[in-house]
């Protein structure tokens, strides 16, 4: 049985890559939004974003709207394929103690 | 290696966020309609108490307009995000249920100026209540608002009934509006 992927099944980073996995490819969320999404704080989703993002797993694009900063994040092609490798690694563990 | 729960937990985290993300978008989209209807519709108001005798074309005006505008929403959004707003069906469903409403206030029921504007933002509010049952509370409790309000209006306003639907339907749906952008 193929292992569970750490980077992603840490609860935070799972809730962030279900939230960005949710969307359609190339489509982001406003770190703001992601932060109410997830009920997180601002460092503790920063530091976990910083993560995912090393992993390759999420894509961080800093542009200013008027004058303020806005920080939005997607997941790339690799998190998605990595977040559903995931999924569909929960989904043998719950079948195969069912059975 | 985790266990069955562990797995189950996890799963169960991962679709709740998708339907948090999934209602945030809804809410998203549906305000900026939401709070477009409803400052056509506190002109609109603003217009008939103005030109009582006009009240036909005002209404018609401003029904084709924020129809129009509905469409361009739904359109744009869909180029931006890959997501259809307004697929065929739900097109149709609007286009039944604005034919039923015309079919009860023209033909079946013959009423007046002060009851044709009730019966439709009572009907408008009673599809934004259907709607509050799948896609979120903040639609449910725009309709009771609004709806709670329009009825004090009939019985309780006279000749500035159309002054208090501007404020507490165009108004409260500008508010409603807003109020969903905030809480997506």
């Amino acid at each position: 049985m193929a292992e569970l992927d750490d980077i992603i099944h840490q609860p935070l980073r799972l809730r962030i890559m279900a939230a960005l996995n949710a969307l359609p490819p190339g489509a982001g969320l406003e770190f703001a939004r992601l932060k109410k999404l997830t009920g997180a704080t601002d460092g503790n989703l920063g530091a976990h974003i910083e993560t995912l993002s090393k992993a390759g797993y999420v894509a961080v694009e800093k542009a200013f709207v008027g004058k303020k900063p806005q920080t939005t994040v997607s997941a790339t092609a690799a998190g998605r394929a990595a977040f559903a490798r995931h999924v569909a690694m929960l989904q043998e563990i719950i079948a195969a103690s069912g059975r | 290696m985790i266990d069955r729960e562990q797995a189950s937990a996890a799963l169960d985290d991962i679709n709740e966020m998708v339907q948090r993300v999934r209602q945030s978008r809804i809410y998203q989209i549906s305000s900026v309609v939401i709070i477009m209807w409803g400052v056509v519709l506190v002109l609109a108001y603003i217009a008939n108490y103005t030109w009582p005798r006009q009240g036909y074309t005002v209404w018609t005006v401003a029904n084709l307009t924020g129809l129009v505008i509905s469409v361009a929403i739904g359109v744009i959004t869909n180029a931006r995000s890959g997501i259809q707003p307004f697929p065929i069906r739900s097109l149709l469903t609007f286009v039944l249920i604005g034919a039923f409403g015309v079919f009860c206030s023209v033909v079946l029921g013959h009423f007046g100026s002060r009851q044709i504007i009730t019966f439709w933002a009572l009907y408008g509010m009673l599809f934004y209540a259907i709607a509050g049952l799948w896609f979120g509370y903040a639609f449910i409790v725009i309709a009771l608002c609004t709806s709670a309000l329009t009825l004090i209006g009939y019985y309780y306003i006279g000749a500035a009934f159309l002054l208090w639907m501007a404020v507490v339907h165009g108004g409260g749906l500008v508010l409603g509006g807003l109020w969903m952008r905030r809480s997506s």
